[in-house]
């Protein structure tokens, strides 16, 4: 299939049939199946008109990326057709496929609006966007080789008592029923021997399979080992039914298509993750103990218990009460109106905590956890490799306290026991530093994107943003938060904010406050430097006008009218003559592409702006007067003002840009 | 969507630095206290440098260092810890470092004594210095995953230098590069340098040391850094120690060096030299670094071998020559590894071998050549004389392999040489290509220095190929013709060894000598593997003839019988037909016009009827001085009439044939009845009237020549004491060995041939290229014929004057710049 050859019409008509026969037969799985539910729908719909922050929610919701609409269409075709570099890399970012020698995949790089969209398809090869999974999988399969930091609890001697096994007893529990159940019986073992008529090969083979590697091409039988292949694929199929597990030797020795292979794996990997995902919800968050932050030092666990915990990791509620409390409020109710447009998903995990506690005492939550999972953070691996005391045996499980709240606590886990990252809006930000803190790249880029989007800072198809947003978003804590934990994305997405809603904010004595600061972060400030914020919001601020501008070829008339903005007016009867006859075509009804947004958002932006212009300058009042039917010419008007604006408080500032 | 209204509380970046935690509740509310956070990290940091971090919470410590970071005091904190480091350097470490630094270390005396003593002081300082340096990188380590966030921010921007780094860097500043005691002037890196050469010293003269020790001082001094941006190049190791050490090893190998070449003998040399190759290699990987291998090699190879290797291969007496003349392998090997190290072309061992084969070749030359072209002496010669006299047979053969055996023991000292250097070269040289070559150049240079040797060599060859090499075995000669054919490829003039082995061929082929057909074939195959197609083309020619003259005869026979004539004739004919191209045979007309017997005759005709039959158009000539014949002569001795089987050239034949019919024949009536050149005559008469066994006729008068007048006739009473016998012919020369009459007539053919050959050469290279210069057509002619042989310049210069003359090329117009153009 993906031979480097290009295919044939004829070969690719052939390879296609086959393609659809096997599917129909069940032994592939679609990979774009058809999706008629409303969340599809509103995903499909988004991706058309390059709505972020709604495609953000739909993925959360759970909508099928890679699903495909009744004509053919998947998410990821439509946002590239309609060449919205943002929704095709949030997109992809969150596991679209776009695959090289598949028809959908060809399909999209096809229809690429342009060379910078197909560029970025092309980037996301299948490794990098379908397997989120491959990082887990691989820390995995690492930890049966890893010696340092030493996690292993239980050691199973094959039978010639050379390189015994070292293993995780949570692992092995998770991932096999059998056991789990010699497990619960004696949590206490800390020793197995493997009976000697089961090849040393297989064993590893099967065990191979827990940790979610992959399957060995080798079996690794043969003179000097002691067995042959045969013996070590029957024995595999005896651990495997021994352990509960698939039949091992038919995935190894089905091994030959390279796509269903990868199917299979994907599927198993799948399958673990979720497995290892309900004993962590089982066992890691049912077992955690909620207490008196005063007492939680003197928990004290055995080193043995039914988890395997190895160590207890500890978080505090925030000292601020009421903040938290509303929190916990608000996530319980949004849990109930979770169809509301907001919709910010909660992670299915998440469990509501009782919100009903005494308020005069502050409490904590003790989770029992497994290095072998927490070592994924280089922070963790740092402390169980060091000379200090969490590296060191002690007769109780040691706590450590992190430095965050019990629930971006348990997000940080989830992520790190199975990779999941759902969370919103509302701990975004927590989760960002707490993230940053503890190293952990991909669950930062995860918080950074879900505020870039949710809180979503672009002017399309969003009517009553403003005001919500205004409530929703301490954006000049977003802003700094950007610059501490150094996510440019974030950066952007302030900027962007700021730009579109420029009005709201110019006289605000905090956003003299922050155009200070970001002026500030340049060391040895030079009188040529630029201030990065105010670079990044001119830059956004045109692209919110020219957008419109563009849409009408108004571009050279707005170059001229610059120049004539001081003087009067008075060709502006001619300009607007001009307008109203090019406007008609300035509405394209085509149909892949609905363009029918600006437009209509455009009225709907116009009153604040209006206010906004009523409030401060005398001359605006005039300007508005003239022009107040033709919302170009005040588009044009209030880009000026606000240019001005900075420009005005660059000099209260006396910095020089 | 959630209106304002509904109560919920802003997104706003966590209060991170107001935690709750009671640790930290002192702290107010925004602002973080600097000095009070570090001051708990300056605690824990100045607990890790005590070796005492057991109790210290990694978390702790962490979320400390990440507070001042993020409260942007990551570079003071940074500053702190940099001051914080310099003070535990200097205080603690370098205190401990120094009070071992005592000054008997540097003392350079050799008193015994002192030297153990100093010793030991080395050795203590060396172990707390490398114990100092390992503790200080663990506390290091420990500080840097503590400040872990910090560093990971500052890289990010652009500050590049980790805390480990500068940790590791200080060390260097205040321990290694401050002064080493008050009273002493050097610095401690300096004291250890020294310390560490003076061990090396003594390990070279053969103390046994701490090596464990010197390989600790060594990694740390690997570890660290000139400079703070750690490139490869800086480390302190390559900067500092290794030019001092490779300087000091200098020294000590080049008076070693001449130590040995004065003292000891080449053995003893290269056996040495090669054990400090070895000794040096084993002290980078136990003790140095293996990076310092090559480097130190190299020095032993200049200071050791390439400065003395020439003149120990010249040692007289223990030199190359000797190892070679007494097979010393080992000594030959441990020279040419020695060689190889400093010379991959091996020039020194080259020419030394070279030389020495080249003597020896000679050697061989001259005694081969004395044998063959000094006249036997009169002496052997009258010996011989009454030797033949004695016992009549063997001597003439004995006579004739005179210069046989010359060839054969030329060829056979050539190869006990070869032999013995092949071994040398593949025991000692390890086959190794320079020196094969060189050892083949060496072989041809002698080989061809004689002129002989194709002749010899191809003498040599027919004496195996003959049944008559019967005192070996089957496998012996085998190999021995393997051998010959070996020694072919080293000769120049091949086409002369093709003219000589040609002649031989035909000959062994005639006379049905050769020991079998398919040996002669296997030997054309392996002189075809190495010398190709052209140089065999002609002797398969021979072979061929043989073959289908053999099918001929058979056919023939198969021919008379079915027509019933063979029985009456009586006469079994074994004619051979041989295509006159191919056979190294000239023809004199007189041989052409013999008178056979009638019966003879008959037979004779019958077959030309019989072959012109079957091939039209071709001619037969008849041979009769290159036959033979058996024949049935009946004698009446008294009542039992004897019958002796008597085989011998057909000359022989056709004039014993005379005497069925006449009872005497004068010398000139038998010439003119048989029509045999009269020189022939004389020699078949010589056999069969004068030698003493078959004297078949009566000759009158008795005498030991032949005369035209003499008279023979028919002698009844002939004797001989077997049934069948062969009349031999008397001949004073010898059938294979050349007088030197006939080797330059050889000489001139082989030139001849070689005329054509590079007539040839010219006129296709011209033909290819239609106009060249001299000097171009000359070496493209050399070398399209050094295959062959090397033709001479001046052959070629007649045989394009030669090519002018016929018209084939015309000279260039310029006359300064001399070409050639070829005319159509």
């Amino acid at each position: 299939m993906s031979n480097h050859s290009l295919l044939r019409k004829d070969q690719l008509e052939v390879s296609l049939h086959n393609e659809k026969k096997l599917i129909e037969e069940g032994v592939l799985k679609e990979d774009n199946p058809l999706d008629l539910t409303e969340d599809f729908r509103r995903l499909c719909e988004a991706s058309r008109r390059g709505d972020l922050k709604v495609c953000q929610e739909m993925i959360q919701e759970g909508a099928n990326i890679n699903a495909k609409d009744q004509y053919d269409y998947t998410p990821l075709i439509l946002a590239s057709l309609c060449g919205h570099y943002e929704t095709v890399q949030l997109l992809l970012e969150s596991g679209a496929l776009c695959e090289r020698d598949t028809f959908q995949g060809e399909r999209c790089l096809y229809n690429a609006l342009n060379d910078r969209i197909r560029n970025l398809l092309l980037s996301y090869d299948y490794s990098k966007s379908t397997d989120p999974l491959q990082p887990l999988a691989a820390h995995l399969t690492s930890l049966l080789y890893r010696q340092q930091p030493r996690t292993c609890d239980l050691t199973v001697a094959a039978g010639n008592d050379k390189d015994p096994f070292e293993l995780h007893k949570f692992i092995l529990a998770a991932r096999s029923p059998y056991f789990k159940k010699k497990l619960d019986t004696a949590p206490e073992t800390t020793a197995w021997k493997l009976p000697s008529s089961i090849p040393q090969q297989s064993f590893g083979i099967a065990l191979k399979h827990l940790y979610l590697g992959e399957l060995p091409r080798e079996l690794g039988g043969g003179p000097g080992t002691g067995f042959s292949d045969s013996e070590i694929l029957a024995g595999v199929d005896r651990i495997s039914k021994h352990l509960e597990i698939k039949n091992l030797s038919e995935l190894i020795l089905d091994n030959s298509d390279r796509r269903l292979a990868r199917q299979r794996r994907q599927d198993d990997v799948q399958f673990g993750v979720s497995q290892l995902d309900a004993w962590f919800r089982n066992n890691v968050l049912y077992h955690a103990i909620e207490i008196e932050t005063s007492k939680a030092n003197d928990v004290k666990w055995d080193r043995v218990n039914g988890i395997f915990a190895d160590i207890l990791l500890r978080a505090d509620d925030d000292e601020d009460e009421d903040e938290d409390g509303d929190i916990v409020q608000k996530l319980t109710g949004d849990t109930n109106v979770s169809t509301n447009a907001l919709g910010i998903p909660l992670g299915t995990g998440t469990p509501s905590r009782s919100p009903s506690r005494s308020r005069s005492v502050r409490k904590s939550k003790l989770y029992p956890c497994h290095k072998a999972m927490l070592i994924r953070s280089e922070f963790f691996m740092t402390m169980f490799d060091s000379h200090f005391k969490e590296a060191q045996d002690t007769p109780h499980l040691q706590i450590i306290p992190i430095d965050c709240s019990p629930a971006v606590l348990e997000i940080i886990l989830a992520f790190l026991y199975s990779e999941r990252s759902d969370f919103g809006l509302d701990i975004a930000i927590d989760v960002l530093f707490a993230s940053d803190m503890l190293f952990l790249e991909k669950l930062k880029t995860k918080a950074a994107v879900i505020i870039s989007t949710l809180g979503n800072g672009t002017a399309t198809g969003m009517q009553d943003q403003l005001q919500r947003d205004d409530v929703d978003l301490d954006i000049y804590e977003i802003l700094r938060a950007a610059w501490t934990t150094r996510v440019q994305r974030l950066e952007e997405f302030a900027a962007r904010y700021f730009a579109y809603r420029l009005e709201q904010y110019i006289d605000e004595p905090a956003f003299a406050e922050i155009v200070k600061e970001s002026a500030g972060r340049i060391q040895a400030r030079q009188e040529t430097d630029t201030i990065e914020i105010l670079d990044d919001i001119k830059y956004y601020l045109s692209e919110r006008f020219r957008l419109r501008f563009e849409d009408t070829g108004f571009d050279e008339a707005l170059a001229a009218e610059e120049q004539a903005q001081h003087v009067e007016l008075q060709n502006i009867p001619n300009i607007g003559d001009f307008e109203t006859s090019k406007k008609p075509a300035g509405v394209p009804t085509d149909e892949g592409v609905d363009m029918s947004s600006p437009p209509r958002e455009l009225e709907h932006e116009v009153p604040p702006q209006q206010e906004v212009s009523l409030e401060h300058e005398g001359i605006i009042r005039t300007l508005d007067g003239e022009v107040a039917g033709d919302e170009f010419e005040q588009d044009a008007m209030n880009y000026q003002i606000l240019l001005g604006k900075i420009d005005t408080l660059l000099d209260q500032l006396k910095l020089d840009a | 969507m959630i209106g304002a209204g509904r109560g919920r509380g802003r997104i706003r970046a966590p209060r991170r630095l107001t935690m709750n935690l009671p640790l930290r509740q002192a702290f107010t509310k925004d602002e973080v206290d600097f000095e009070q956070t570090w001051e708990v990290l300056h605690k824990a940091f100045r607990e890790i440098h005590a070796r005492n971090a057991s109790n210290l919470s990694f978390e702790e410590l962490f979320r400390n260092a990440y507070k001042l970071v993020l409260k942007k005091k990551g570079d003071f904190l940074f500053e702190k810890v940099k001051q914080l480091e310099i003070d535990v350097l200097d205080n603690n470490v370098r205190t401990q470092v120094r009070r071992l630094a005592t000054p008997t270390i540097l003392i350079t005396d050799t008193n015994d004594s002192s030297s153990i003593e100093r010793r030991a002081a080395g050795e203590k300082f060396m172990l707390q210095l490398t114990k100092s340096f390992q503790e200080h990188a663990t506390e290091a380590g420990m500080i840097t995953d503590v400040l872990m966030y910090m560093d990971r921010i500052s890289t990010s921007e652009g500050r590049k230098t980790s805390v480990y780094t500068v940790a590791l860097a200080l060390f260097r500043e205040r321990v290694l590069q401050a002064t080493a005691n008050d009273e002493l002037a050097v610095t401690i890196l300096e004291l250890l340098e020294h310390i560490i050469l003076e061990t090396i010293a003594l390990e070279r003269s053969g103390e046994m040391v701490d090596r464990p020790l010197i390989k600790a001082s060594c990694r740390m001094l690997e570890n660290l850094y000139e400079s703070l941006n750690e490139q490869e190049s800086t480390r302190l190791y390559l900067t500092s120690f290794e030019p001092k050490f490779l300087d000091a090893s200098r020294e000590y190998y080049r008076n070693e060096g001449k130590m040995l070449v004065q003292e000891a003998d080449a053995t003893t040399f290269c056996s040495t030299a090669r054990r400090r190759l070895k000794e040096e290699e084993d002290r980078c990987q136990q003790s140095l670094s293996t990076n310092t291998e090559p480097k130190i090699k190299s020095v032993v190879e200049q200071e050791l071998v390439s400065a003395h290797i020439t003149d120990v291969i010249n040692l007289p007496g223990t030199g190359v020559k000797n190892m070679l003349d007494n097979d010393k392998m080992e000594d030959l090997q441990n020279m040419y590894e020695l060689v190889k190290r400093v010379d991959s072309r091996l020039k020194p061992l080259r020419d030394a071998v070279h030389k020495r084969i080249l003597e020896l070749g000679n050697e061989i030359n001259t005694s081969a050549n004395q044998i063959a072209t000094e006249p036997p002496s009169k002496a052997r010669q009258e010996k011989k004389d009454t030797e033949s006299k004695g016992k009549d047979k063997p001597a003439p053969a004995k006579q004739l392999s005179q210069q046989t055996v010359a060839a054969i023991n030329w060829v056979e000292e050539v190869l006990k040489l070869k032999t013995k250097y092949d071994k040398i070269s593949e025991r000692a040289f390890r086959s190794d290509n320079v020196m094969e070559k060189a050892l083949e150049v060496s072989f041809q240079d002698f080989i061809n220095e004689n002129s002989r040797s194709p002749e010899f060599l191809s003498l040599f060859l027919d004496q195996y190929l003959k049944s008559s090499g019967k005192d070996k075995s089957e496998a012996e000669v085998d190999t021995l013709l393997d051998n010959g054919v070996t020694l072919v490829q080293y000769l120049a003039d091949k086409d002369v060894l093709e003219t000589y082995y040609h002649k031989h061929m035909a000959k062994r082929l005639l006379m049905g000598k050769s020991i079998s057909r398919d040996v002669e074939r296997q030997m054309l195959v392996k002189m075809k593997m190495r010398l190709g197609n052209q140089f065999t083309s002609k002797m398969e020619g021979l072979l061929r003839d043989v073959e289908l003259s053999e099918n001929l005869t058979n056919g023939y026979r198969e021919h008379m019988t079915k027509l019933g004539e063979g029985v009456t004739h009586k006469i079994d004919f074994e004619p051979s037909i041989l295509t006159t191209t191919v056979w190294p045979i000239t023809i004199p007309e007189s041989d052409r016009a013999c008178i056979f017997p009638k019966e003879v005759e008959l037979v004779k005709e019958s077959f030309e009827k019989y072959y012109l039959s079957k091939h039209t158009g071709r001619k037969l000539t008849w041979l009769p001085h290159m036959g033979d014949v058996t024949m049935r002569a009946t004698y009446e001795k008294g009542a039992k009439p004897i019958t002796y089987e008597i085989s011998g050239p057909t000359y022989c034949m056709v004039i014993l044939m005379l005497f069925n019919e006449h009872e005497r024949l004068t010398f000139s009536e038998i010439q003119q009845l048989t029509n045999i050149p009269p020189d022939k005559v004389t020699q078949t008469l010589l056999s069969i009237a004068v030698a003493p066994k078959t004297r078949l006729l009566k000759k009158e008068p008795m005498s030991r020549d032949i005369n035209p007048t003499d008279v023979f006739s028919y002698n009844e009473k002939f004797e001989h004491s077997f049934r069948k016998f062969k009349v031999a012919l008397v001949s004073e020369q010898s059938n294979k060995v050349e007088t030197a009459e006939q080797r330059k007539e050889t000489q001139k053919k082989a030139d001849d041939e070689r005329g054509l050959a590079i007539d040839a050469a010219v006129v296709r290279i011209m033909k290819a290229r239609k106009t060249l210069t001299h000097q171009q057509l000359m070496t493209e002619t050399i070398d399209i014929m050094k295959s062959r042989f090397h033709p001479d310049v001046a052959m070629i210069k007649r045989k394009i004057e030669s090519l002018i003359e016929r018209e084939y090329l015309e000279r260039g117009a310029d006359s300064a710049n001399p070409s050639y153009n070829y005319l159509a």
